[in-house]
């Protein structure tokens, strides 16, 4: 408790940094990093302590008046997600942020310390006051650090979308802790376990609560601000915002589904799993679209917490039919792949920044063949991508595969026709949407990494500076670490997913790592072995002989390949493209930069634009409707003083009248 | 008092029809003059003395000699005093009050039956809406601010009758509050004509954003 109370002051010792003198403004920015790295450690510590050693007792209990701070085992698994990627980041960021140096870069550091002492807030508040004041200086936080660059036109339209959706998201969250309130003792978390609230308004108030975490973790119809809220922070406020703030989300959503609003109700999960595949799987078919590298990211942030999500609804429908012990394998499943991808998006947006500070660009058309210039951003970029694709040894795979594993589970149990049937659909679109993230990466790795530079930024490229190697070295050797033992993380997982429900924990399934069970187990050291053997195999068998010799092209015209003979991004995604053309939509424009003649010496500029599907259909309808009718409301209020004297009046009359009647 | 009733029904729908600033002035000033006759009248009835004269002798400083006067002068200084009402707007005027009259006799009719003061209820009933169609309608400042004393003098018409006399202190509070939102419209007037060289509140629309 002193630990995590004490890292609560460093991150406000740290918050401290803006009032200082401009002239130490470097001086300040490396002070109040230091305050974050080390109370992001201690805040990591006190979690994984309160997690590794157990013991009945909550991790804090504090109160003064209304306020009040509590923190479990839900919250301290979140409170280790949030100090490792502090951690982490806040490194990398001591280097990285030294590129504001001059643009208000003591607000950058003093807020980067504000926004995670509210993160840290959120997660141990023990009742809907602290909660909502927490969330709110989040959002405002992170508002400002997206606005950071404020004199970018697209940055300040960012920020503000960000903004109004996350003032929604809130208002969602605030009504549904007001309808379990005022049917419990009090607004404390442990008095709204026993809330008294049942029939339609329960309903609503699970609504609101899914609609406004599902708003701050980008689920689909809700995401639009998130693809562009992220390219427009410095990247390590991306890293934080998708590796932790998604989190924190889930957190929130957690405490209502396992403590307040309970998952009873059949519906409930299943509402949570539809929108969590529909947002897996077009959130990678967008991210596979896009061509700046931090939208990919993004996009692929909806990606994962629709993974998330739908395994979390997953458990819930389990829940609902009394299935405690599978329910708890989905639920693992959920808190491992959210702590994995905290890992390997953070890391990924840190190598995202990597490469915008090397090249000064976002766009990985323009890249190429950066392995060369910056080989170890590269190599921690490829365990990233890796991660994210998941493959075997990083950390993306045990989440996915507890994904996979406790849907085959919900196939086994599942009674109806109708569940059976959303079993398929989910395992077609969770076998789409990997594949799809496998392609995704590839292309954005290929692209960037490998080649030949595609134009002349890449040649200005440059290694970078050590503490920001440093922090993505963390990031990977953590994705690696857990790829290779997942054991402690799962286990640790399950035992506090357990422990709040306190359902009768057996073995259930055999997810016991490396034991008996009677399902199929992940083992990583048997993966591991077969690998080096296979490596070791080709690398003897392709010893010695020439292989790699290079051959020169025979039909080339005698011309040497150029790099625009290289495949592009947009090239490699066309196949998706036109296969998922109905949903994307594309809109393709093509204009003649010169046109001397039908068949030559013309030149051609091709526009290629994937409008946003919910943008188009759901958002611009609405946003239409509202301006329109805002005009009629004006012509109502018009700014002539007569007027309004005319409403008094009317208004006056009509009482009388009224009076007389 | 039936007289003065009909005086200041009389002074009301003339109001409703004057265009000419200094007119509109002085049918403002004696209407006021209605007023605090009525008020003298009130407190004689009720015995006389400092308390019962006081309002009537405040309306005579402040409402008789004060505002129209403050009013007149800028009338003076006023050099366009160019018409641009239409005439429609005069008729609307004259047609409301009329309207007005009837719904304030209606008023009494069904809210307060068998009051004392029916007459005087239904002529400021008929002051507070005509001071306010006024403002609604003209588009001159004095016009404007004249309805806005009728409008006053309407409520406190009313106040004195339902209360029969209030405390001396909400009494003074009243005329105060008067006295300065009519300084203020007089300084705003004045600053308009400097700066549009007109009075008419219209162009106040090209202000907007």
């Amino acid at each position: 408790m002193d630990v995590l109370l004490c890292s609560l002051l460093v991150f406000l010792l740290g918050t401290l940094t803006i009032v200082w003198p401009k002239r130490l403004e470097l001086a300040a920015h490396y002070a109040g990093m230091l305050c974050a790295i080390v109370a992001s450690g201690m805040t990591a510590f006190s979690g994984l302590r309160y997690l590794l050693v157990p013991n009945d007792a909550l991790l804090i209990e504090a109160k003064w008046g209304s306020y009040s701070l509590v923190a479990d085992g839900w919250s301290s698994v979140f409170l280790v997600i949030t100090g490792i990627a502090g951690f982490f980041i806040s490194i990398y960021a001591l280097d990285y942020a030294r590129g504001y140096l001059g643009s208000r870069i003591r607000a950058l550091t003093g807020m980067w310390n504000l926004f995670l002492f509210s993160i840290v807030a959120v997660l141990i508040s023990g009742d809907a006051f602290t909660f909502i004041v927490s969330w709110e200086i989040m959002a405002l936080v992170s508002f400002l650090l997206v606005n950071h660059e404020a004199g970018k036109k697209e940055t300040v339209s960012a920020a503000y979308q960000y903004m109004v959706m996350t003032h929604l998201g809130t208002a969602a969250i605030l009504v549904a802790f007001y309808l379990l309130g005022s049917h419990s003792a009090s607004f404390a978390f442990a008095d709204m376990m026993h809330n008294q609230l049942d029939g339609v308004m329960r309903h609503i108030a699970f609504l609101c609560a899914f609609a406004g975490f599902a708003l701050k973790s980008g689920l689909m119809p809700l995401h639009i601000w998130l693809p562009n809220a992220h390219p427009a922070a410095p990247s390590h406020v991306s890293a934080l915002m998708s590796g932790v703030m998604l989190k924190v989300a889930l957190y929130g959503f957690g405490r209502f589904a396992f403590q307040f609003i309970g998952m009873e109700v059949f519906w409930y999960g299943l509402l949570v799993t539809v929108v969590g595949l529909i947002s897996a799987f077009l959130g990678v078919l967008y991210a596979t679209m896009e061509v700046d590298m931090k939208r990919i990211l993004a996009y692929s942030s909806v990606e994962n917490m629709g993974i998330i999500f739908a395994v979390f609804g997953c458990g819930m429908v389990l829940m609902s039919m009394n299935l405690f012990p599978l329910a708890v394998v989905a639920f693992t499943a959920a808190m491992v792949h959210a702590f994995s991808h905290s890992l390997m998006k953070g890391l990924m947006f840190m190598s995202a920044g990597a490469v915008m500070h090397a090249t000064g660009s976002k766009n990985i058309e323009k890249m190429g063949g950066l392995i060369k210039k910056m080989p170890y951003t590269a190599f921690f970029t490829l365990i990233g991508a890796m991660a994210l694709s998941s493959l075997p040894f990083t950390s993306g795979l045990i989440g996915e595969w507890l994904v996979l594993q406790s849907f085959i589970t919900l196939a086994q149990q599942a009674g109806s026709p109708e569940l059976r049937l959303l079993v398929v659909f989910a395992f077609v679109l969770l076998g789409l949407t990997g594949a799809t993230a496998l392609g995704c990466f590839v292309r954005l790795y290929g692209t960037a990494f490998l080649g030949c530079p595609r134009s002349q930024i890449v040649d200005r490229a440059h290694e970078q500076p050590f503490f920001m190697l440093l922090g993505m070295g963390i990031a990977a050797a953590l994705v690696v670490m857990v790829g290779i033992l997942p054991d402690p993380v799962v286990n640790t997982m399950q035992g506090i997913v357990a422990g709040p429900m306190t359902a009768p924990m057996g073995n259930p399934l055999g997810i016991i790592w490396g034991g008996s069970g009677r399902y199929a187990i992940y083992s990583p050291a048997i993966i591991l072995a077969v690998t080096v053997l296979v490596t070791v195999f080709v690398a003897v068998a392709l010893l010695g002989s020439k292989k790699f010799e290079r051959r020169d092209v025979t039909w080339n015209c005698g011309t040497y390949p150029t790099s625009r003979q290289q495949y592009s991004a947009t090239g490699f995604s066309k196949p998706l493209r036109r296969a998922f053309g109905s949903i994307l939509n594309p809109q393709r424009r093509t204009e003649y930069i010169r046109k001397e003649h039908d068949y030559f010496g013309r030149k051609l500029k091709v526009h290629l634009e994937i409008p946003d599907l919910f943008t188009e259909k759901l958002y611009k309808p609405v946003q239409t409707w509202m301006i329109s009718s805002s005009s009629a409301f004006r012509h109502i209020q018009e700014g002539s003083v007569s007027l309004y004297i005319g409403y008094t009046m009317i208004a006056m009359i009509c009482v009388l009248i009224w009076g007389v009647l | 008092m039936d007289y003065l009733v009909v005086f200041l029904v009389l002074v009301v729908f003339l109001q409703t029809r004057i265009t000419d600033l200094r007119r509109a002035v002085i049918c403002l000033a004696s209407q006021s003059l209605i007023i605090a006759c009525a008020c003298f009248w009130l407190g004689l009835s009720h015995g006389g003395g400092l308390h019962a004269m006081l309002p009537g002798l405040l309306t005579l400083a402040v409402k008789v000699i004060f505002i129209p006067g403050a009013v007149w002068n800028l009338v003076g200084k006023l050099t366009n005093e160019r018409e641009i009402l239409s005439e429609s707007n005069v008729n609307y005027s004259t047609m409301a009050a009329a309207l007005f009259l009837v719904l304030g006799y209606a008023i009494v009719e069904r809210l307060l039956p068998g009051s004392m003061g029916r007459d005087i209820i239904a002529a400021s009933i008929l002051m507070i809406m005509t001071g306010l169609s006024l403002m609604v309608l003209r588009k001159r400042a004095i016009i404007q601010i004249v309805g806005l004393i009728t409008l006053e003098n309407g409520i406190y018409l009313l106040g004195l009758l339902m209360t029969e006399g209030l405390p001396l202190v909400v009494e003074l509070g009243v005329f105060l509050d008067v006295l300065i939102a009519v300084v203020v419209l007089v300084i705003l007037t004045s600053r308009m004509r400097l700066s549009f060289m007109t009075t008419d509140t219209s162009v106040m629309k090209k202000l907007k954003g």
